[in-house]
């Protein structure tokens, strides 16, 4: 056998791969894309991480009941996990294949409206003659809506009555010496128990949004003066020094470094928290796990004396368009369908939320009675995340984040903490 | 006297050796025992102080939520689809390159030695973006040769690698002597290295199918519905914004961990015999 | 076949190597080649380019600033820290692989026990090899929790007492994601060494224990020099793997508890997905690169003089 003949049989062996490899790309052109031929039925891809998060098959049938109002538009849902989410829809971007419509946090928009991923969805509206006074939020960047909150996790104070009940503490705390005070008795009955839990994992920094911003904004403060970061006030300072006295109380249950949402429940679950600051998701998880544990929700407490209205962290699950989606208006079509009155108030039920839609009300009848407890607590007050919309808003948390880690490891001052994450996060504006 | 000393201190090193294995097998072992009590457990017990290995409650309600649900039956399947194909074309391609490796000498072999060494070491999360861009463009994106051709990317480097170092252990009047014959290349290959070359082959399938099984980032990043996402992403899935399946996500752990256990179990024999060969004689 | 015909140094095998040089390899090589530059070449050199301009993906017109993004990066202090952690976990990884990985392999090859008993542990100390990497930063996540089972036994056996913070004290953690480190990635090393060791033939030992030599003797003087090649091998390769160690530690830990955990790639994640400097990204993931090379290059020295 020649040389050639040799050369030839491997590159037969070759040929065979690539033909492979081609069949494999046709038939993979053939599969990806949402957009249906201009006269057939449009499918609409939507992205996002609710899905698991709501009882089985919930999201589907609010799907299906739109399909139904709508001849003609169908919708493909698309479920991620959630930690993956926004690296996962950065790289739909980049690559132009984003989801037509997207679920999203309030943390990313401002990024991704940046990078040119999400559509105005004030034009949208104005195009769709959508009367917009509905709404009761709109995330904006430079003037015009990115997102739309479709439902709400407020994050009240759950206190564990058995636990503060045999520390001798009657009642939820509503000041921040109660607190302080409570926290102390509950870490002094001693068998592993703490006052008080505050993840601060920098995986997920969202700790610093809902349990240490949060006695910022329930005393009315606020960590931004005319959009800019402003940590240096008075208002973040007392808060900042607030938490450390905590810290330096032993009044947090350990492991708060490296500590996620997700542990902080199951402390609080298993009995050895007294009091946590938390997304109102969890009532039916506590429910399930411990159907035993008696606890009671309030909201955050403020400084000693303060009579304001106060702010209550919240965490949305929003709306967004995608930039690059070939079907805008029939996408928008599927975002008016979720925030109208009724399927928003049915969406804020099964997700144990509150509506986005001003006049939609969640239907409390089947669920806890805290629900209620915590919607009047919510109407009382007014919903309070001022990292919504800001530019790398996770970046902020974290390197916030690293600051206070270092304040309470007793590496720096709080001043110095301050000014540090103030010149940080104003390199970023 | 001397024979009872000498069995006396055989059997004290044989019990010496047995201890340190078992501290050993602790070492080892001990987290997935509890990774198994775990999947047994509801979520609110996983977390109990004082922690139990064994409840009272013990279930297998985890189990049985995966393996009724036709999602994550599908999740498993697509896992074999992949890791299997990748496994076998890696084999394949990697047999070729490092049979010109091992048996050619060529201009520019260092330097694409060098290269295929050093492409491993790229962070895989900044390749993430423009590799996605990539996938898209050339239509492979939410398919299987995609996730296919991209483990083969990864395998690829460490297969060939392996597979040279094995080739080079074996005989070159082997294959020459077919080729004296008038036999090509391939035949010399295929009909004679090869066969040979067995165990070296089925300890590098084996590292490839676990490489593929196991792979989450990109798995999540080019596919997109249900029925192409494979276990890592199912397993990551029950991480929830708020909370965690705990249990299911031992469980569904387990089970993933299952193939690999039976595949490794299999080929043992061929495992040992394989790297050994392969890694020292050359 | 005669024991002379595994001898490549004959006359005749560097006539006949040469007389195949030609189109053939390159024919063989071709498909991986295909593959590699295709997905794995044109993605690197991307990001090399990206490396160069002021930022990519957020910025529609991105301009290029030349060196400006290196000296952003070498200056950066946190870098700098994120270099020092990355050699102390990977070194401290690398190490402990070998020095675990080799007395399993010894244990395991011992002639005291069955094969049946061998078996047995071999597939016991094979677990911690089958898990994805978020499964097992879940895992340590509960095992070394304050309320974990680790800080439980201790405390009941009296070794330690109280909730220790394996991951969240900051003098605890880089110790502690390291461990975690070792545990899942030993096996890689056991087995190969375990069937390095079956390699090595008998006569060896038996010459030495002619010439008096005791266990520990043996064990430099045959068991080592005889593993030698593979160990520099798989420490070389297992470099390069550790080095790029992302998941483990981002699910432990997230870089924290301050920075002390913070590696080149938690780093470089932080920066594309976190602050959306893909260009500072892609600058830290070729400085990565860069130093692989070195590593690649020793690597294949090593590999031509084995041959």
């Amino acid at each position: 056998m020649s040389n050639d003949a040799r050369t030839r049989g491997a590159l037969r062996l070759f040929g065979v791969l690539a033909v492979a490899a081609t069949v494999a790309a046709t038939a993979g052109c053939s599969a990806s894309g949402s957009s249906a031929s201009s006269d057939g039925p449009v499918t609409l891809e939507f992205a996002q991480w609710w899905e698991p998060e709501l009882p089985a098959g919930a999201l589907r049938g609010i799907m299906d009941d739109f399909e139904a109002a709508n001849p003609g538009i169908k919708v493909n849902l698309l479920s991620g996990p959630y930690a993956s989410t926004k690296e996962q829809l950065f790289a739909g971007a980049a690559a132009g294949t984003m989801s037509d419509v997207v679920g999203l946090d309030g943390a990313w928009v401002s990024d991704f409206a940046k990078q040119g991923a999400l559509a105005d969805l004030t034009k949208l509206m104005s195009d769709a003659g959508y009367d917009d006074s509905q709404l009761a939020s709109q995330i904006k960047v430079d003037g015009s809506t990115y997102m739309i909150p479709a439902v709400n996790f407020v994050y009240p104070l759950f206190t564990n009555d058995d636990l503060l009940a045999k520390a001798g503490v009657t009642a939820p705390p509503s000041t921040r010496t109660e607190f302080s005070n409570a926290a102390k008795a509950v870490t002094a009955l001693g068998d592993n128990t703490s006052g008080w839990i505050l993840p601060l994992s920098q995986e997920a920094p969202n700790g610093i949004q809902n349990d240490v911003m949060s006695w910022v904004w329930a005393s009315g403060g606020s960590m931004l003066k005319d959009g800019k970061p402003d940590l240096t006030n008075s208002d973040v300072k007392s808060a900042v020094e607030f938490v450390q006295g905590m810290w330096k109380d032993g009044s947090i249950a350990p492991g708060s470094f490296t500590m996620k949402e997700q542990d902080k429940v199951e402390e609080f679950g298993n009995g050895r928290v007294g009091m946590m600051i938390d997304s109102l998701a969890h009532i039916n998880l506590l429910r399930k796990n411990d159907p035993n544990l008696k606890f009671s929700i309030s909201a955050i407490p403020a400084v000693d004396g303060f009579s304001g209205e106060r702010g209550i962290p919240y965490a949305s699950w929003g709306l967004g368009v995608s930039g690059s989606s070939a079907h805008p208006a029939e996408a928008f079509k599927l975002v008016q369908y979720l925030m109208s009155e009724k399927v928003n108030s049915e969406l804020s039920t099964k997700a144990n939320a509150f509506p986005g839609n001003t006049k939609s009300v969640p239907d409390f009848s089947g669920s806890d009675p805290l629900f209620k407890t915590a919607f009047d607590i919510y109407k009382k007050g007014y919903p309070a995340n001022e990292f919504t919309g800001l530019p790398v808003a996770e970046e902020l948390m974290r390197t916030f984040d690293t600051q206070f880690q270092s304040l309470l490891n007793g590496d720096q001052s709080v001043d110095d903490t301050l000014k540090n994450a103030q010149s940080q996060w104003e390199s970023q504006f | 006297m001397t024979m009872t000393k000498r069995s006396r201190n055989r059997l004290l090193m044989k019990a010496g050796v047995i201890l340190a294995l078992i501290a050993g097998a602790l070492f080892a072992g001990f987290p997935i025992l509890w990774m198994l009590s775990s999947s047994f457990k509801s979520n609110g017990e996983i977390f109990e102080f004082p922690p139990r290995l064994l409840t009272e409650d013990f279930s297998f309600s985890a189990y049985i939520s995966i393996l009724t649900d036709p999602t994550k039956v599908r999740f498993f399947v697509n896992s074999y689809v992949v890791a299997i194909a990748v496994t076998l074309l890696t084999l394949v391609v990697a047999i070729l390159a490092a049979y010109a490796f091992s048996r050619f000498e060529f201009r520019g072999k260092r330097i694409i030695n060098v290269v295929i060494v050093s492409v491993q070491a790229v962070p895989p999360i900044t390749l993430l973006i423009p590799y996605f861009g990539l996938v898209v463009v050339l239509g492979l994106y939410n398919t299987y040769p995609g996730l296919i051709l991209t483990y083969m990317v990864f395998t690829l480097p460490y297969a060939i690698i392996m597979m040279t170092g094995y080739f080079n252990t074996l005989p070159r009047e082997l294959d020459e002597a077919v080729r004296m014959d008038g036999a090509g290349s391939m035949t010399a290959l295929w009909k004679v290295l090869v066969p040979i070359a067995v165990p070296g082959i089925v300890s590098v399938g084996i590292y490839t199918f676990m490489i593929a099984w196991n792979e989450y980032l990109f798995a999540l990043t080019l596919t997109k519905t249900e029925d192409m996402r494979t276990v890592p992403i199912g397993i990551q899935l029950l991480m929830g914004q708020h909370s965690y399946q705990w249990n299911e996500i031992m469980a569904m752990s387990i089970l993933g961990s299952i193939p690999v256990l039976i595949l490794f179990l299999f080929f043992q024999r061929y495992f040992m015999g394989g790297l050994a060969s392969g890694s020292v004689k050359s | 076949m005669t024991p002379t015909s595994v001898d490549r140094t004959r006359p005749g095998a560097g006539r006949l190597a040469k007389a195949r040089r030609g189109s053939e390899p390159y024919a063989f090589i071709l498909p991986t080649a295909v593959l590699l530059t295709v997905l794995m070449i044109v993605p690197i050199v991307m990001v090399i380019g990206y490396s160069f301009t002021n930022n990519v993906i957020t910025n529609k017109h991105p301009q290029l600033v030349g060196l400006q993004n290196y000296l952003e990066i070498l200056g950066d202090p946190v870098f700098h820290t994120a270099v020092i952690n990355t050699t102390v976990f990977t070194l401290g990884s690398v190490a402990a692989h070998l020095v675990l990985g080799l007395a399993f392999a010894m244990l395991l090859n011992t002639p005291l026990l069955s094969r049946l008993t061998k078996a047995l542990f071999r597939t016991i100390y094979i677990l911690p090899w089958l898990f994805t990497a978020a499964v097992i930063a879940v895992l340590w996540r509960l095992l070394l929790s304050p309320n974990g089972v680790i800080n439980y036994l201790l405390d009941s056996s009296g070794i330690g007492s109280g909730q220790i913070e394996w991951l969240s004290n900051p003098s605890l953690a880089l110790g502690s994601v390291t461990f975690i480190n070792i545990w899942a990635g030993y096996p890689f090393f056991m087995i190969s060494l375990l069937a390095g060791l079956q390699g090595i033939p008998q006569d060896l030992y038996e010459a030495a224990t002619v010439d008096g030599a005791n266990g520990i003797q043996k064990f430099f003087s045959v068991t080592i020099p005889q593993l030698r090649p593979i160990i520099i091998s798989m420490l070389l390769l297992d470099l390069i793997w550790t080095s790029q160690q992302f998941a483990l530690i981002w699910m432990t830990t997230g870089g924290g508890p301050i920075n002390v955990t913070e590696m080149l790639s938690t780093y470089t994640y932080k920066l594309a997905f976190s602050r959306y400097e893909f260009a500072l990204a892609s600058t830290s993931a070729v400085l990565v690169l860069a130093l692989s090379m070195v590593l690649a290059v020793f690597y294949v020295r090593h590999q031509r003089a084995r041959d």
